[in-house]
């Protein structure tokens, strides 16, 4: 057994070089840090915009949806800044640096994650501060009971987003290339969580709470933080709770998955 | 023993694939395969420090094979160890006392001085720190690693790049390592670095190397032993100078006539005149059944000799014998 240590030390090591290619390419982090900046103020001015128009949707104020994007876009950052590498599976097999993780002596999807290109965790830092404004403007208790809902929230969501891209990730091993099956998952994350689910129709409900569980990184917990109870009776109440079983349920399953498709590539090599 | 392949096979089942727009979407839900051996009943062994090249034309398996003791594919049948480790079964011991060179792709970071991707190395590995700056020490002498070893790797040269590799690769100490196409697109310096490099290691650390490569100067100038393989299966396995024997009984004559040659022939059993240029007439013939000196004497008896030369056969004409004529597969072990 490679112990914990080795791979602490491994994960060290990359950081090291992550922050020395950063310095090797000064000007290109800057732009990605005004892209960062410059995305997540367009997503905002859209909401902003829209509630212009219909100042409440279903109930919820603009800093209600404002807050709940906030909310999703912690938990996605901090997927970012963790398991952004995970993306990489297609290239890596299709260019054959995959083989070369499978001939060094530690696990292979950690070796995908933590290699040289990883994200900066410049965006989750932002998020956090968009995120302290939110609550401030929903006039959030901090309760202890509220600080444990939002912590296990964001944790999960990280969890939960990072392992709906390992199950796409993995599906590389059987299909060669699969960009577009990416941009259209990513695309569902990234522009149906930015709204409440109640304002959708029944197959979106169907899609966001139990396809692509991307509802329970922000919505559902929303509905018990911002005491949305005519929008947690149309589900279930307690789903707000649920975001870490659904976490833990998903990188079970996914971690399974990649267990088949690693099999099955070192059966075919293709 | 620190190798041994036994009855090695590995099939591919690939999507029998039909052509067009149609035939394009009919793939989508057809189920017809078509198996294909891409390495059929390989069977060998390696002692440590021996220095085997194994060679055979493109697709005859020879990177399925390598795939299969490194562990990254699992065989359809048969079995190898790796110094007793099932690499498939244990990759990550395995993983740990082999080393791999691709020549066609880098394992260094490209953006990053050299030395970066070393240390990561000594991470991943887990190198204790005074066996890692000893390693490293002696392999960038062995090297010359000195003058580039802080510079990006986008920066350097092939021939830089791949003396690289191959301390990366042997950082670990690795007994056994597992080199494919090391000298290609070389120049002739570098390949003379990386030729020396390998045979120093072989000798003074004892490590195991299979030599994957089309280039045959890599194999005539490094090992002893070789082992074709064509179509999947093996065969030929034993030694560079019995394959010469065995299927290179030809020797070309070369002489350097006084008058033009146009007209000369040559009356002997066993000899092919190949070509006439000028002075200069090129012979072949068959040591089985012509002498050199009867040979000489023969031309001498017509003309005038100004100078003669008879060449040794390429290894690289013998084996394009090989994989042409397809010979019978040799039974294992059977000319070492």
């Amino acid at each position: 057994m490679v112990s914990a240590a080795r791979y602490w030390d491994a994960y060290k090591e990359v950081w090291r070089l992550n922050v020395l290619t950063l310095m090797e390419y000064k000007a290109n982090f800057f732009i990605w840090l005004l892209f960062t900046l410059v995305y997540h103020g367009v997503a905002l001015a859209a909401i902003w915009v829209i509630l212009t128009k219909f100042p409440s949707l279903n109930g919820w104020q603009r800093t209600d949806v404002f807050f709940l994007y906030a909310l999703w876009m912690v938990g996605h950052t901090l997927n970012n800044s963790l398991f952004f590498m995970v993306g990489d599976v297609p290239d890596a097999v299709r260019e054959g640096r995959f083989d070369r993780m499978l001939v060094r002596p530690l696990d292979s999807l950690f070796q995908i994650m933590a290699q040289p290109g990883q994200n900066f965790p410049d965006d989750f830092f932002v998020s956090i501060i968009v995120f302290g404004i939110a609550a401030a403007l929903v006039h959030l208790q901090w309760t202890p009971l509220v600080a444990l809902l939002v912590v296990m929230t964001i944790l999960s969501a990280a969890v939960i987003d990072g392992a709906v891209q390992l199950v796409v990730a993995t599906l590389s091993f059987w299909v060669i290339r699969l960009d577009a099956l990416r941009w259209v998952v990513m695309s569902l994350e990234n522009d149906f969580t930015r709204f409440p689910l109640s304002m959708y129709n029944r197959a979106v409900r169907i899609i966001l709470g139990y396809v692509f569980p991307f509802a329970f990184m922000n919505y559902f917990p929303a509905t018990v933080l911002l005491h949305k109870t005519a929008d947690a009776a149309q589900f279930n109440p307690a789903l707000g709770w649920m975001a870490p079983l659904v976490a833990a349920i998903w990188a079970a399953g996914s971690l399974t998955f990649w267990r088949i498709g690693l099999n099955r590539y070192q059966g075919t090599g293709s | 023993m620190i190798i041994r392949a036994e009855h090695l096979t590995k099939q591919f089942k690939s999507l029998r694939r039909k052509d067009g727009v149609v035939g394009t979407l009919a793939n989508l839900f057809s189920r017809e395969y078509d198996l294909k051996d891409a390495v059929k009943d390989v069977s060998f062994e390696l002692e440590a420090g021996e220095l085997v090249g194994y060679i055979g034309p493109n697709g005859a398996g020879k990177s399925t094979t390598i795939k299969m003791l490194t562990g990254i594919l699992v065989p359809s049948a048969g079995s190898c160890t790796v110094d007793g480790v099932v690499p498939w079964l244990d990759r990550k011991g395995n993983a740990r006392q082999i080393g791999v060179v691709f020549g066609q792709r880098t394992q260094l970071y490209w953006d990053l001085p050299l030395i970066e991707s070393f240390r990561l190395l000594r991470a991943i590995y887990g190198i204790p720190h005074d066996r890692y700056e000893q390693n490293l020490k002696a392999f960038t002498d062995l090297l010359d690693l000195d003058e580039f070893i802080r510079t990006p790797v986008r920066q350097l040269s092939l021939g830089q790049r791949m003396r690289g590799d191959f301390a990366a690769a042997m950082l670990h100490e690795p007994k056994v390592v597992f080199l494919d196409e090391p000298t290609i697109g070389l120049d002739v310096v570098a390949k003379e670095a990386i030729r020396e490099f390998i045979a120093r290691t072989n000798r003074t650390r004892g490590t195991t190397y299979v030599l994957t490569t089309h280039d045959l100067n890599d194999v005539e100038k490094l090992c002893d032993r070789i082992i074709i393989i064509d179509h999947g299966s093996k065969l030929y396995d034993g030694s560079i100078d019995a394959i010469k024997e065995r299927y290179g009984g030809k020797r070309v004559l070369t002489a350097d006539l006084t008058v033009a040659c146009a007209d000369i022939e040559v009356r002997l059993p066993g000899t092919t005149v190949v070509s006439r240029e000028g002075h200069r007439i090129t012979i072949e013939f068959d040591r089985s059944r012509v002498r050199a000196d009867e040979l000489i004497v023969e031309l001498s008896r017509t003309c005038e000799l100004k100078d003669v030369t008879i060449a040794e056969p390429e290894l690289e004409a013998i084996i394009r014998q090989i994989y042409q004529s397809g010979l019978e597969p040799l039974t294992a072990g059977a000319t070492t």
